[in-house]
């Protein structure tokens, strides 16, 4: 998007939020709670603290990951719902790699483990995307049910083959080595070196799906599947390759969770975060930079609405609405612009008139 | 003079970027069949879609029946008796056709259940009022595109119309079923005192059917004639402001018979998606600097030829070899490696992405060139901005900039964004079909120039065309199709078009002689 094209969809962005957080604040109003009060105490508990601002950012850089793994399979027509799954495959396998590798020089055992994360998380989007392309199997369907066939399975490995033996560890897998760690960037937040790592990630991926070759093929090929393959484009292997590369993204995602918070595999190593992504990632229409900047938004959301639920009572399931709200708002976004140039167009036909008289 | 049924006055309709309607206004009698001719892009389709309420123009009024229009939606246009018949069927495949003629208004039993018999009853009962022949059970996926059209039809007037706007009814019909529609035209206009407003391109169409005809260009109604008062050249001239002159093409005749053979079909067969054998042995051979064209009515294995030869398709029998090289097994993108380009029949469907914008459409194939892209990989934006707008003036596309969705052109102007892309990867074969399809005369003569150029520079050109007077103009050689086989060859000049239409209708040689 160029110029007012770009201008004009985040006015409507602008303004679908700005709706969202008025129709929020009736419905706290409506509640019994003081709109005003909530939404300071939404801003506090997002970035008053060191802390809090670490957290608000870990939880921005994970929406923001996920959120992209959803945009770049949609780009070449694949709605991957499957992100859950792929984010488990991906934390236990480099769990599993971290653990196994103890003693060795974390310049080749990070890679290693990052290799297995997206290796597993890559695999197994892979199935899905093959299963859409070559045999028009349903891909929302197939990603749905692997799921929870990924959280079983991970679930069962933890409590069964791969259980730890260490002690006081009711489920989970073998610490990974110390070395291997992210370090936490702010004390006691949820904040770790990743974050650069994820920031590298995200400049990739929106790279990618706009500034190059193969994220235009990507694009045309989610347009219009037949006119890609008849203009000559690698039409099948372009959507399998963006569904892989999402199931990678998604695989970091789990191993950047046992790095830097959990040290281990654990079965609640994802709180349905992947969901969380692909709501933003639809909510922006899967555009990589929107996608960005609303994660931000979105994470001070979720960890402000916490702190608000602790300190004055007022629910945080509340953020919901206003996600829900907004995602409302957004489609309407073209009746939204449509306003605003008929509004400029009349503003600009009086302005002649007046001139002109 | 009675009141107009339908008028417009002073009606603009602005769209982002292209001003589709300027000021028009017009008045429609009742009971009269009115033309609406204009290039592609003109706004005729516009100023349809405004009565038809699709669109709520940007400034101006239209009055039906004296009551002016304040609500532009379809359910009010239809309420006011006023029915279109889009370009792209609107029906239910999977529903039998009298499902489809009573959808949206079903007669039920108890307020609840569909009453079929009831349907059926309906169904007959307008076909025996409006004489437009149609078996009420037969599925509207397996009867044919005239009878589609019969049906859409039929559903309009179901629902209470006697303004019917048809678009380009007759562009997916065959000779014969126009003569039959106009037929059925002109006996519901008389017999019903129904308006009819037909839009469309071809000129002869619009001597045989109305009674006034209109004429749009840029967006402008340029006049307003009664039909009897003109001629196919003043339309003409009218339409493109300027004289056209059909016939008179660049060309230059060698012998090249002796010339290196580009395509070589040999006994090919292929199926088609049901899985029958459209194309039943079929050998041709394309030279080098000539056009061979094949005639037939459609549905005979055409586009499945095309298709095959282009890589779209599998053929489970025969060969084909371009340049030498069997294609067998190969998809699109190996075909185009081979020196292909490739003009598709279908270019909604097949020819662009829609939403994309035109830069894009005409980039797509060589974004990996070395001029467009480092390495393959990272885009060079600008280079590619500048080639697509050095491209967009040479192929004079109009309507619309660089940055236009090109789903929302108009269908000249979209065959010239495809026309671009594929001439300009300067192939020396190229397979192409029907490349004038709903084009405007003035885009047509365009056209038909620039194929004729890719001729004249050398190329073998494959030409599969529903419309004769193009096939004429610019083949070398013409074969027939009929069923999947090649039923004749002649040198245009040396067959009248009456003749030729004996072999595409299953005619032999053998037979005749």
């Amino acid at each position: 998007m160029k110029g007012r094209k770009l201008l004009e969809y985040l006015l409507a962005l602008a303004v679908s939020v700005l709706l969202a957080l008025i129709v929020g604040g009736v419905i706290m109003a409506l509640s019994g709670f003081d709109p005003i009060k909530g939404y300071r105490l939404m801003i506090e508990g997002a970035f008053s603290k060191p802390r809090l601002v670490g957290n608000t950012l870990a939880k921005a850089a994970t929406l923001c990951l996920t959120g992209l793994a959803t945009a770049i399979a949609a780009q070449a027509g694949i709605f991957n719902v499957g992100g859950e799954g792929q984010l488990y495959l991906g934390a236990i396998a480099s769990a599993f790699v971290g653990a196994r590798l103890t003693g060795v020089s974390p310049v080749i055992g990070i890679p290693l483990c990052l290799l297995a994360a997206m290796a597993a998380g890559g695999f197994y989007a892979w199935v899905p995307g093959m299963l859409k392309v070559r045999m028009k199997v349903d891909e929302v369907v197939t990603t749905i049910l692997l799921n929870s066939a990924a959280i079983y399975f991970c679930a069962y490995l933890a409590n069964g083959p791969l259980k730890t033996a260490e002690r006081g560890i009711n489920s989970g897998t073998d610490s990974v080595d110390p070395a291997f760690m992210f370090e936490r960037l702010i004390r006691s937040s949820n904040l770790t070196q990743s974050i650069f790592l994820s920031v590298v990630i995200a400049l990739l991926v929106w790279y990618i799906m706009r500034r190059t070759t193969a994220g235009f093929e990507m694009k045309l090929t989610g347009q219009n599947g037949r006119f890609a393959r008849y203009s000559g484009l690698k039409a099948e292997r372009l959507a399998i390759g963006s569904m892989v590369v999402s199931g990678a993204i998604c695989g970091l995602v789990g191993m950047f969770e046992v790095f830097g918070l959990h040290r281990r595999f654990i079965t609640t190593v994802s709180q349905e975060f992947y969901y969380d992504g692909m709501l933003v990632a639809m909510m922006m229409r899967y555009q990589p930079l929107g996608i960005i900047l609303m994660s931000l938004f979105f994470g001070a959301m979720k960890i402000g609405g916490t702190y608000m639920e602790a300190q004055a009572g007022i629910p945080s399931s509340l953020v919901i609405v206003i996600q829900s709200i907004i995602i409302f708002f957004m489609a309407a976004e073209d009746g939204i612009l449509q306003a605003f140039r008929g509004w400029r167009t009349r503003r600009r036909a009086a302005l002649t008139l007046t001139k002109g008289g | 003079m009675d009141e107009p049924i339908v008028s417009f006055r002073h009606v603009s309709m602005q769209f982002p970027g292209v001003l589709a309607n300027d000021d028009v206004s017009l008045d429609i009698r009742r009971g009269e069949v009115f033309a609406l001719v204009g290039e592609n892009g003109a706004g005729k389709s516009t100023l349809m879609n405004i009565l038809y309420g699709m669109n709520a123009p940007t400034s101006g009024t239209v009055s039906i029946r004296g009551q002016e229009v304040r609500h532009f939606s379809p359910s009010e246009a239809i309420s006011r008796g006023v029915g279109m018949v889009h370009q792209h069927f609107m029906l239910v495949p999977s529903f039998t056709v009298a499902q489809n003629i009573v959808l949206g208004r079903e007669p039920k039993r108890l307020g609840l259940f569909c009453d079929f018999p009831k349907m059926r009853a309906i169904t007959e009962h307008l076909v025996a009022e409006y004489g437009l022949r149609v078996n009420p059970d037969d599925k509207v996926s397996e009867i044919s595109v005239g009878l589609q059209q019969r049906v859409e039809i039929l559903k309009t007037l179901h629902r209470g119309a006697d303004v019917l706007i048809l678009d380009e009814p007759t562009a997916v019909l065959t000779p014969q079923e126009t003569d039959e529609l106009f037929t059925v035209i002109r006996r519901i206009v008389k017999e019903k005192q129904m308006t009819i407003i037909i839009i469309t391109h071809k000129l002869y169409e619009v001597m045989a059917i109305s009674d006034r005809v209109g004429v749009m260009r840029a967006g402008r109604l340029v006049g307003v004639c009664e039909t009897k008062d003109v001629n196919e050249r003043i339309l003409a001239s009218m339409m493109v402001g300027r004289e056209v002159l059909l016939g008179q093409l660049d060309r230059h005749d060698p012998d090249t018979s002796d010339n290196e053979i580009a395509i070589h079909v040999e006994k090919l067969q292929v199926s088609d998606n049901r899985g029958l054998t459209v194309v039943r042995g079929l050998s041709l051979d394309v030279h080098r600097g000539e056009i061979l064209g094949i005639a037939g009515i459609e549905g005979n294995g055409q586009s499945e030829l095309v298709e095959a030869i282009t890589g779209m398709r599998r053929f489970s029998g025969g060969d084909v070899t371009i340049g030498g090289k069997s294609i067998k097994g190969m998809n699109p993108g190996q075909v185009r490696s081979l020196g292909v380009a490739h003009i598709p029949e279908d270019r909604l469907a097949t020819g662009v992405s829609a939403p994309a914008d035109v830069t894009d459409n005409l980039i797509v194939g060589k974004e990996r060139q070395p001029r467009f892209s480092i390495g393959g990989i990272h885009m060079k934006k600008r280079p590619i901005r500048r080639w697509a707008q050095e491209t967009f003036d040479r192929f004079d596309i109009r309507g619309a900039g660089l940055d236009t969705a090109v789903g929302s052109l108009s269908g000249g102007n979209m065959q010239k964004v495809v026309i671009a892309r594929e001439f300009s990867f300067e192939t020396p074969v190229l397979i192409i079909s029907q490349p004038t399809r709903g084009v405007d005369i003035g885009a047509m003569e365009a056209i038909h120039q620039l194929i004729m150029d890719k001729r004249n520079s050398g190329c073998a050109i494959l030409l599969v065309s529903a419309d004769l007077d193009e096939l004429y103009r610019l083949s070398d050689r013409l074969m027939t199709i009929y069923e999947g086989r090649i039923t004749g060859e002649f040198i245009p000049s040396e067959i009248p078009k009456t003749e030729i239409s004996y072999y595409m209708t299953g005619g032999t040689k053998e037979a005749q002689a």
